[in-house]
């Protein structure tokens, strides 16, 4: 009979929120303004490159000779300059007026003198700004004329000499549990991951926090409380309204991760279909499928690196833990207090460590396996949003079980305590207030 | 008979406060029993108590014959003077809300909600937000949230503040029916013109204590001081000399029907009310001669003040 009652506050709970136009409005709109983003960075990075001509100024000839055939300047290293898709270079010794070279249809001009191998600067001079894509490509292989000039000017090395000698080493990750080695890496990537999982959760926890205080001091202030706990236990009260609006989020949460995944599989699909590539690819040109094309931009890349299975286990099992401890503590200050604004004040010491693991957190994804994340990832308070970064890096998985299991039996005790506070505060319609009065609740003393 | 609700010596204290001091009453199965008290007598700790709300310090509460317990609890009615309603919830699902918490299935609800909506003339409102609805109007839906369960017990605080004079007819009509009906009624209120109009017996507190109790009925007999009224036709003059010595006078008013007067007497020797008659008809026409009983309200307000010279302050 008591699990029906609190199943009918749950229910309230949820029905009353999830079934709002603002609540729909919310669902729906952030997977799509997120899709949207995706796809905004993805048709961006296509379909703003445009193609630009180069016109390279080598006044002291440093990179350049006249062909014989054609009599034009051509670059001393062709191998140099690659053949990039949005991007041509023609060469020339003069200097050229702006309206010249505008005229004769080249879009950037650059400048140097015989200085550029001391100072390693040039100018970059345009109408419209290239952009940071072609711009870093005019640096690259411009950079390798330039490594070519000196090269070629040295007497003990040549070109194709240098080109042997040159030496990049490139570390592969291995990761060793002592007997054997498997593929690592990615750490760095995994730990952002991590980080954008635990970002979501602090959100998340804060938000819906924030809302059981302003729903347990509503019902403070219209009176309703007193009809309620006549019939529900105030512990009851409090557990099911703390499950209730845990629902809610899980409902957004789930809503959010199911419309993203359609939201993102029908623009795969419109975008696999060749409509965006069409106007944006020349001819004979081949289109990339999405996939490909995400992996070719930083942050997309980093949303295909992501194991979502584990990462939604992980992230449910600790929403549910983080919420039900620190929604019990922002119920139990809402029980006490007469206003919001004065709840708001009240909750600041209990957010603290929420957000110390949160500023931590942005630490670790320079290295996800610094040792004060250990302890942080055992300690209740701070587990919710510690844990995900070192579950995303690759945490041994009875470290991450035994520290749910530590944080569900504190979210447990915090409950029953916020619960002997509740009862003694949601009746308390007097003036004083204060975290004095809030322990004296808890350890059953008070009126 | 079994007792709806006997209270025996409950205490409540709140530091160095005695809230309740040794309360004991019982409410009789279908009875109407009026808890009064000034502010701060110790009303709503002593409803908060029966309620499980507050916990007292020692005596004992049973309900329908039963020792204390959370499910009886819930079977209670409970209409508390600090009562709302959520506001942003609609008039009908709210109202289901409530009886769901006190043990109804969905649809048992909804059709005991239609029932009751029609009978206090709140249909066509059960769609609409709590905020969109008159303080009278989310009156009414609280006292059905109350009773809708039909619970044998009901306790009302305050029922009729906010309510105009119809609608307080109507809820007190409603009350004295649920009571005729079997269901035992404790209701605290200030207004003494109900608890004349409704309670069978009456409780009254002060500082903690039960200053006063029993039959409304008997307590106005109880506190008769022997006045009467005499209503006649005639001269006030011959009235006063036919009564001679036989009575005390306080005066003689106007009454409101025209042409007839109202005095009020005392007699000295109460056992000769024919001779008064006797005396006094021969010289006026006696339309009507009435004990005059005392007011709950004087009843009230005299047992307050002898209580408060007897009991000393705690404060």
């Amino acid at each position: 009979m008591r699990g029906s009652l609190i199943g009918t506050v749950i229910l309230r709970e949820w029905r009353t929120r999830v079934i709002k136009r603002s609540f729909l409005l919310g669902t729906l709109l952030l997977p799509l303004l997120g899709v949207g983003f995706v796809a905004a960075m993805v048709l961006l990075t296509k379909g703003t490159e445009s193609h630009h001509t180069v016109l390279v100024e080598d006044g002291p000839g440093l990179i350049t000779r006249i062909d014989p055939v054609t009599g034009q300047y051509v670059p001393r290293c062709p191998g140099c300059f690659p053949e990039r898709e949005h991007l041509e270079f023609r060469f020339t010794r003069e200097a050229p007026e702006d309206s010249v070279w505008l005229a004769e249809g080249h879009t950037v001009l650059v400048e140097f003198d015989e200085s550029v191998l001391q100072n390693q600067a040039g100018y970059l001079v345009y109408v419209k700004s290239p952009g940071m894509q072609a711009k870093r490509n005019i640096e690259r292989d411009l950079s390798k004329a330039m490594e070519h000039a000196r090269v070629m000017g040295s007497t003990e090395l040549d070109w194709a000499a240098y080109q042997r000698l040159k030496f990049d080493l490139n570390l592969v990750n291995r990761e060793s549990n002592g007997g054997e080695r498997s593929k690592g890496g990615g750490e760095e990537v995994r730990g952002l991951v991590g980080f954008m999982f635990s970002a979501l959760l602090f959100l998340v926890l804060v938000v819906y926090g924030g809302l059981i205080l302003r729903s347990v001091v509503e019902e403070k202030s219209s009176r309703v409380v007193e009809v309620l706990i006549a019939a529900v236990r105030p512990e009851e009260l409090l557990l099911g309204k703390v499950i209730g609006m845990g629902f809610v989020a899980l409902t957004q949460l789930i809503s959010w991760s199911l419309l993203s995944t359609v939201a993102f599989s029908v623009f795969r699909l419109v975008y696999d279909s060749g409509q965006f590539s069409e106007g944006m690819l020349g001819q004979g040109e081949v289109p990339a499928d999405l996939m490909t094309v995400m992996a070719g931009n930083d942050f997309t890349a980093i949303l295909l690196d992501i194991d979502w299975g584990l990462m939604g286990v992980s992230t449910v099992a600790f929403f549910i833990g983080g919420y039900l401890l620190y929604g019990s503590l922002y119920a139990m200050v809402g029980g006490s207090v007469q206003s919001e604004q004065e709840g708001q004040g009240m909750v600041v010491p209990i957010i603290m460590p929420l957000m110390f693991a949160y500023l931590i957190g942005g630490g670790a994804m320079e290295n996800p396996e610094m040792g004060a994340l250990v302890g942080l990832s055992w300690f209740p308070l701070t587990a919710p949003v510690i844990m995900l970064i070192r579950v995303a890096v690759g945490a041994p998985i009875w470290e991450v079980i035994l520290s749910w299991v530590l944080l569900m039996l504190t979210a447990r005790l915090i409950l029953a305590l916020a619960g002997r506070a509740y009862r003694h505060g949601v009746l308390n319609d007097g003036s004083r207030s204060g975290w004095r009065l809030l322990l004296q609740w808890i350890k059953g003393h008070g009126r | 008979m079994v007792k709806a609700l006997s209270i025996e010596h409950l205490r409540k204290s709140f530091g160095s406060l005695h809230v309740l001091d040794g309360v004991s009453f019982d409410v009789q199965a279908g009875s109407i029993v009026g808890l009064l008290g000034p502010n701060g007598a110790g009303k709503s700790t002593l409803i908060r108590s029966i309620m499980g709300i507050v916990e007292p310090d020692g005596g004992t509460i049973a309900l329908n014959g039963q020792p204390w317990n959370r499910e009886a609890v819930r079977g209670i009615g409970y209409l508390p003077e600090e009562r709302g309603l959520y506001r942003d919830m609609k008039v009908g699902e709210q109202a289901v809300y409530f009886a769901r918490l006190k043990g109804m299935g969905r649809k048992e609800a909804i059709d005991a909600l239609r029932i009751w909506f029609d009978r206090l003339e709140v249909d066509g409102w059960w769609d609409k937000k709590v905020s969109d609805i008159s303080k009278g109007m989310a009156q009414k839906v609280q006292f059905i949230c109350t009773v809708v369960h039909n619970p044998p017990l009901v306790i009302l605080d305050e029922p009729l503040s906010g309510f105009d004079p119809i609608n307080a007819r109507r809820i007190v009509d409603t009350v004295r029916q649920l009571a005729s009906s079997g269901t035992s009624i404790l209701l605290s209120t200030h207004d003494m013109q109900s608890v004349e109009r409704l309670c069978d017996e009456v409780v009254l507190l002060n500082r903690g204590k039960v200053v006063l109790s029993g039959e409304a009925d008997a307590l106005r007999e109880s506190g008769w001081s022997g006045q009467q009224e005499v209503v006649f036709k005639g001269n006030d003059l011959a009235f006063t000399n036919a009564m001679g010595a036989m009575a005390e006078l306080s005066g003689i008013t106007e009454d409101s029907a025209p042409g007839l007067r109202r005095a009020r007497i005392k007699l000295r020797q109460p056992d000769r009310t024919g001779d008064f008659l006797t005396a006094v008809g021969a010289v006026v026409e006696v339309v009507e001669f009435v004990k005059v009983r005392p007011t709950m309200e004087s009843l009230f307000i005299g047992a307050v003040e002898q209580s408060t010279a007897e009991i000393p302050s705690e404060t």
